[in-house]
């Protein structure tokens, strides 16, 4: 065995552990899990990626894998693309809700206009107490 | 309503012209990093405070819901913070809307003779872009799709639910403005180009965000 191989194998083992560990659905561990052992099984026989690449018509095993790779990458970014605009859409929400519940002034009208939009699951939210001196740190624009 | 975003050194005029008049002002502080809040705090205002930066247009729809829960509220204006507006305008926008029958009202800086002066010319190219995009997209004929100044009744404030949190918002209600068939007209106002707005409000090439905003907001 090459010491590459070893690399890759421990790569592939590392990447299994984290998979499991980290991704919540059982499809997604499943899919991540077969990943890692594609990944474990080729590193040991790399000449059946070729054989694999030849029945599908593509000429080496390397641009198979690439094509993988890039397939993946690109569901991967678009996943990502998803979660991050529902995470956006839950902070407007928290950060509005927050910020209607603490308005200063009339603090009495402020919690009649905030009361009466919060249904009861939601009203947690209004509980939250977070430092207003806290400095924001993001810089999403204007 | 004033959005405001690390406004501190203009909100302080800005807010000094609008409590003489016999309205309630609203500042929305969206997640300033410098003395915006304590700047409005000085001021007889209800002060709103994001605690994140979110974009202008979650700003505004902040302060829309909060107007909406007072039961006073008959009118929203919405009304920049860096002192390019004009406080003088905003009752002959709440008067077109009150005799004109009217759901909305926006101010142009365009329309009205010595209003657009000192707009530079790539500004105004860009804003002339911006009204060509907007008669495509919605039908809409307007002279100005990115005033700040903008006068609507309660009612059709309500029906807004403005979810782009940056600039596309201003699109995104000329869309809904479209969609739901309201009255509107495009009332003159003046704008002011000074140094610091110009410095500190959007530059031309923030358009190119704005499309791109409004091209993935289908995405989910």
């Amino acid at each position: 065995m090459r010491v590459g191989q070893i690399v890759f194998l421990l790569a592939a083992v590392g990447f299994a552990t984290y998979a499991t560990r980290l991704r919540s659905t059982r499809t997604d561990r499943l899919i991540h899990l077969l990943l890692a052992a594609a990944g474990f099984v080729l590193v040991l026989y790399p000449d059946w990626s070729t054989e694999v690449a030849h029945r599908m018509g593509i000429g080496r095993g390397v641009d198979l894998i690439i094509y993988l790779f890039i397939v993946f990458s690109l569901f991967h970014y678009a996943s990502g693309a998803a979660k991050s605009r529902q995470l956006e859409r839950a902070v407007t929400v928290i950060v509005r809700r927050l910020a209607i519940a603490e308005a200063k002034h009339d603090s009495g009208l402020a919690a009649a206009a905030g009361g009466e939009r919060l249904s009861p699951s939601e009203a947690g939210i209004s509980a939250i107490r977070v430092s207003l001196d806290a400095p924001p740190a993001s810089a999403a624009g204007r | 309503m004033v959005p405001a975003f690390n406004e501190g050194p203009a909100l302080a005029a800005v807010l000094a012209d609008l409590v003489r008049l016999p309205y309630r002002v609203v500042v929305v502080d969206d997640g300033s990093a410098d003395d915006t809040a304590a700047q409005a705090g000085r001021f007889d205002v209800c002060l709103l405070r994001h605690i994140w930066n979110l974009g202008q247009g979650a700003a505004l729809a902040t302060g829309i819901s909060y107007a909406l829960g007072l039961p006073a509220t008959r009118y929203v204006v919405t009304f920049d913070a860096d002192g390019q507006h004009s406080a003088a305008d905003i009752s002959q926008m709440i008067t077109a809307l009150e005799t004109g029958g009217l759901d909305v009202v926006l101010g142009t800086r365009f329309g009205r003779d010595g209003s657009a002066r000192g707009i530079p010319f790539v500004r105004r190219l860009t804003l002339r872009l911006g009204t060509a995009f907007t008669r495509l997209t919605t039908g809409l004929c307007l002279t100005d799709t990115h005033n700040g100044m903008r006068a609507f009744t309660a009612a059709a404030a309500g029906q807004m639910m403005i979810t782009q949190n940056r600039m596309a918002h201003a699109s995104e209600i000329l869309s809904r403005i479209a969609e739901l068939g309201l009255r509107y007209r495009e009332l003159p106002v003046t704008i002011s180009y000074d140094g610091y707005s110009a410095a500190k409000g959007q530059r031309s090439i923030d358009a190119v965000t704005i499309l791109w905003d409004i091209a993935t907001s289908r995405m989910r």
